[in-house]
Parts: C-alpha cells; structure tokens; sequence
C-alpha cells in the first residue's frame, strides 16, 4: 500500500470536517418539542467521533513504514483534466446551451481526448446519443429537458 | 391470507406486461454490467434509478415503485450471472464476486471448455437464484413480525449492528471504514430536520434544504469513480478472448457440478442473509469448502468444473439471500442494497417490516419477479452468451465518456439544478481518491441512507427514556443487538492483533 502520506492528508482533511460539523452544531437551536434530544446532539457526537477516527488514523499513519511507490503505468492526467474540465463545463452550461449542443460537445471532445482522429465516427457517436436520449426522454417519455439554448425559446 | 395467497398475488403483479418489461430490461442491462469490466453492480444500480424514475413518471406512486425495484434488482442479480462470463473467457472478472471463477473457469476457456464452464454458471445461477428466493418467501413473514414487535431503541441497535458489520468487513482498514460510516452519517444531517424541523447546516442555501440527494452522491461515488479511475490509469489489453464453442454442459459436466451447485447455494445464501458478508466472500468461501470436500483437490486451479459451479451459484444465492434484511428489516447488509433501499425510499416506499403489510404489492411483486427475472437469465444466457461475450469488445473511448453522459442526464433529470450536477462531479473526485487509497465507499452510502433513521430512533427512543443513555441496554433486544456489534467491531480486531488474517469483503 503506497497510501502514507495520501492518509495523512486525508485524516486532516476528516478532522476538520468533524470539527466543522462539531462547532456547527452548536449554532442549532436546541430546543426541541416533546423531545429530550434536540437535533444538535447527533451531528455533534458524530463530529467528536469522526475528529477521534481520524486521531486514530493519523496515529496509525505516523506507525506505519513508507514504502516506496511501486513502479507503475504512468497515469494519464492530460486526457483526464480535459475530461474533468469538459464535465464541469458540461455542468455549467447545460441549462444555458441546452441538452443537444451542450452534450454533443461533451461527448465529441471527450472522445477526442480519449484516442485522437477519426473525428467523422465520433461526432456521428456523440450526435445520435444525445439525440436518441433527448428524444427518448422528451419526446416519448415526455420528459422536461432543456432542449436547444435559451436564446432559442 | 397465507404466504401461498401473497405469492399468487405477486405473480400476478409480477406478469403485467409492464413489469415482464422492466424485469427484462433489468436483467438483460444487468447482465451487460456484469460483463463489463469497470461497472460494477453498484455503479449499474445507481446509475439506472433516474433511468427507471423516467421511465416509471407516469404510473401511480405505488406500481411506478414496484416497477423499478423490479428493474433495479434484476440489474443487481443480473449482474451476477454476466460476471462469470468475462472470468471465464477473458480472465479477467467483471466482478470482485467472480474473482475466484477466473481460476478454474479461464482453465477450461483454455481447454476449449468455454461453452460448458458458461452454461454450468448459469445452471447453477439459476438453481441458487431459486433457492434464494425459497428462503426469502419462508423467513419473510416471521422476521418481519418478529421486526414489528421492535420499538425505537431496538431499531436503533439494530442498525448499528448493520452498520458495524459493514464497516467491519469492508476494506483493510477498519479505522477508514467506521471514518467513512461516521462521514456518511454526517452528511445525512444537512437538510431540514425531519424531527424538529430546524435547518441544519443549510446557511440559508435553498438548495440544501432538502439534503444531500442520496442519488447524486451514489452515482458520483460509484459511477463517475470508477470511470474516472479507468481513464486515469490506462488498461492494457488484456488476454484473448477464448472461443466460446458448444455452449450444452455434457452429461458427466452437470453430474459432478449437481453437488457443488446445491452446496454453494445454501452456503451463499446464509451468508447472504447475514449483513456485511456479500456475494465476493460467499463464491470465495464456497470455492475453498469444494476445495476441501474434493477427492482430489489438486484438480482444482486446472480446470474443475466444480470451481466454477460453486462460486457462482454462491454469488447469486447471496445476492438473493441480501434482499431478506433489507426487505424485513430495512437494514441493507452491502452497497448494493444500500443504493436498492435509498431506491425505494425515493418513491416514499420504506422497506422494513410494515413493508409487507403496507406495500404487498412491492414486496411480493418484487420476489415473485425475481422468480420471472432467473429464468430468463437462464434462457438469455444459454444461447446468447456468444453476443454478451461481444459486449466486452465495447471500446472504452466510447463507453467512459457516455457513462459521464448518462450520469449528468440521469441526475439533471432527477434533480435539475446545476448545483446538484457540480456536487455529482465532486463525489466522483471524491469517490476516485478515496478507493484508490483504500477507503471504502459503500460504509459511506449505507451512513447516508439509515443516517436518518438512526438518528430519529435515536431520539424517539431518547425522549420516552427521559434522556437516559441506558434504555439501549435495558432493552434485551436492543442489548442483544450492541452486544452483537461490539463483538463484529472486536473479534477482527483481536485476530489481527494475534496475527491471524482477516478475509475482507472487497465488494462492500
């Protein structure tokens, strides 16, 4: 396991959300009706708990021996940020460009990052998917989606 | 009205055209995730509710639920029988559940005995599948009774047992799993609270009212993950994909697999039943038993037919056997259950034990369905197994990126907010770190789904105790039940002090 300093972050990381939700909760009303317990005790014994866990688990990490990574496939971050960035741009723009263009665009760019070439293939790929979805789900299944940009309806 | 009345009844739920169609959708989309590799059943699950809230929109509430249960369990057990087949013919398994066929059955792929190690797994698919549900019939009506009798501080317990057992068996690491469990709980907590009222850690944000959509965030951490992780690291092209060849078992292959058949399913049935051990450790601990009870165990590791008739009946017979706490106690024992249940509460449907006196139309429809679902496993996969087998050529740089596709449509339809679409991508971020690094994700999703209710029984049983912690012990039950869990939490801990290994599930 090549996991040491990702753990170590990440019990950090869990501490904190912990903490948040542990002083958060003290912002709850407590009050409640007809109830001994009010809604701030749960998220606050589970803050304590998770801030404890990750004590547990930053212990553990200071333990445990780094070993060296093993020797692997490189990973394939360039194809994999033009991906993420064409999602987050997907999401972004979806309810403004519409369900066609906005996921035509997606899935012809991603191919694109996926193997290069063949452009012809993969826009007829990525138009008959976002057709055929669009149409299944609005037309037949009567669906409400975003269909073509704003400007347009 | 007896149980013989109420699977009558769910058969003729079952046999509308309608859900004949879901179930064959599910079955046949489940088969196609099992033979894939890189989708699970969890991701295939999750991925399909806004699919079948679609394609369910127009139907009462209670026919629509039945409906895409019918669909949502058929992908899960459907998956099942479509793992074995990329073990078999490629080596590689579709599914952590079939990791131990690949070792008997690539052997016989290898022999040229493909066709026969496939129809075996779907035989005994079949008859585990049969059993299961034999079980589910007879122990449904008395759990669920025994569960109608259990008050707030029972339930309580009861799902920290199912909690516990979870996070005890999923992953190397206990303190990550009970660290996921609490996240899942707290993430539960945002939204208005359904006790109170009160907003909790909603700043105002109307989006957050409602909570975290269980939806999205199943789908991010499972879907999008595991896509994202497969685009990271690049697969290499695997071994040759074997020749099918004649795909009838021969007499002496369903003669020495007759045995196996019947063992693994009852072995992976009762470990089905129980919450945290799934399908992976239910064909493992089958395979290892075949191994012991061979007369001659060196056959196995070179082609044994009997090691592929056990695991795989083992995984379908738990997979069967892992829908009897959910549907009576409304505890889901592993991830796919968990995203099952979180299904149904989505159509106001809450399983546990009321479910078969409230919904015995969902209940029984959904086991007699199941019935339905393995025989057309069976027939599918008999003579189709050669255009399955073509489902693995699928090339990825088309499939990865239309699962992303599917993932934004399936939660924008749902949800339509842009927010929940960002919150989709993040837990996919999430979700692909966290399991590279061991964390695992289903003790998250099953805090999210009974975080609510643990909490609310919680204080229920809190408030008639005037605040006093004990009632959870004075209870019998209830002491029973924390009893149960403390030992689940401690016994792996005391054996890995000693040195002993603990078998892990890997599935979750």
């Amino acid at each position: 396991m090549r996991t040491g300093s990702f753990d170590r972050y990440a019990s950090i990381l869990f501490a904190l959300l912990g903490a948040v939700f542990l002083l958060e909760s003290r912002n709850i009303a407590d009050s409640a009706y007809g109830s001994e317990i009010g809604p701030n005790v749960f998220p606050f014994l589970l803050g304590l708990i998770l801030i404890l866990l990750s004590v547990k688990l930053f212990l553990e990490t200071v333990k445990t021996v780094q070993k060296q990574p093993n020797a692997q496939n490189p990973l394939q971050i360039k194809r994999f940020l033009i991906i993420l960035v064409s999602s987050i741009l997907y999401a972004a723009f979806l309810g403004m460009f519409g369900y066609l263009i906005s996921t035509f665009l997606f899935l012809f760019i991603s191919f694109q990052a996926m193997e290069k070439g063949n452009w012809i293939k993969n826009s007829i790929v990525a138009a008959s998917f976002s057709f055929c979805v669009y149409y299944l789900f609005v037309v037949v299944l009567k669906g409400s989606l975003p269909g073509l940009p704003v400007w347009f309806s | 009205m007896g149980v013989m009345d109420f699977l009558i009844q769910g058969f003729q739920t079952a046999i509308q055209p309608q859900n004949l169609f879901f179930a064959f959708i599910g079955v046949l989309i489940g088969t196609a995730v099992g033979v894939l590799p890189g989708i699970g059943p969890m991701s295939g699950v999750a991925l399909l509710i806004p699919v079948t809230a679609t394609l369910t929109g127009g139907m009462d509430p209670s026919a629509a639920a039945t409906s895409s249960i019918i669909l949502l369990a058929g992908v899960y057990y459907g998956a099942m029988y479509g793992g074995s087949t990329t073990s078999i013919l490629l080596n590689t398994p579709g599914e952590s559940s079939s990791v131990v066929t690949t070792i008997d059955g690539y052997q016989m792929a290898k022999q040229g005995r493909a066709g026969s190690a496939l129809s075996i797994a779907a035989i005994g698919s079949f008859f585990a599948g049969i059993v299961s549900i034999a079980g589910l019939v007879l122990l449904a009506e008395p759990l669920s009774e025994m569960a109608l009798k259990f008050g707030p501080a029972e339930y309580f317990s009861l799902m920290l047992l199912g909690l516990a057992a979870v996070s005890g068996l999923a992953g190397g690491s206990i303190t990550k799993a009970w660290m996921m469990t609490a996240t899942g709980l707290l993430l539960a907590t945002i939204g208005i609270d359904a006790v109170s009222g009160v907003a909790r850690f909603t700043y105002d944000i109307p989006v957050l009212f409602g909570g975290l959509e269980f939806l999205t965030v199943a789908v991010g951490l499972f879907a999008l993950g595991e896509v994202f992780k497969t685009i990271l690291h690049k697969e290499e092209d695997g071994e040759k994909i074997a020749k099918v060849g004649r795909v009838v078992p021969t007499r002496s292959d369903l003669k020495q697999s007759a045995a196996p058949i019947a063992r693994g399913s009852l072995l992976g049935f009762f470990i089905g039943v129980l919450p945290g051990a799934g399908a992976t450790l239910a064909s493992f601990f089958s395979y290892i038993a075949e191994k012991k009870l061979s007369k001659n165990p060196e056959k196995f590791g070179k082609g044994a037919i009997e090691g592929v008739a056990a695991p795989e009946s083992a995984n379908n017979a738990a997979s069967g056997g892992a829908m009897i706490p959910l549907l009576t106690l409304g505890i889901p024992g592993s991830g796919t259950t968990a995203i099952l249940m979180g299904a149904l509460i989505m159509y106001n449907v809450q399983p546990g034990p009321l479910l078969f006196s409230d919904h015995p139309d969902v209940a029984w429809g959904l086991i007699a369905s199941m019935f339905i679902g393995n025989l057309m496993l069976l027939i599918l996969n008999m003579p189709l197994v050669k255009i399955f087998a073509k489902i693995i050529e699928t090339p990825a740089k088309y499939l990865l990126p239309i699962i992303i596709a599917i993932s934004v449509f399936g939660v924008y339809a749902v949800q339509a907010t842009t927010f929940d679409l960002f919150l989709l991508i993040g837990f996919g971020l999430a979700g692909y770190l966290l399991a590279q690094n061991d964390y695992p994700l289903a003790p998250l999703v099953l805090g999210l789904v009974l975080g609510p209710m643990i909490e609310n029984n919680m204080r229920r049983a809190l408030t008639t105790s005037n605040g006093d912690f004990t009632v959870f012990i004075q209870q019998p039950i209830s002491a029973f039940f924390l009893v149960c869990s403390l030992l689940w939490i401690l016994v792996p801990f005391i054996l890995r002090l000693k040195g002993k290994n603990v078998v892990v599930n890997i599935e979750g």
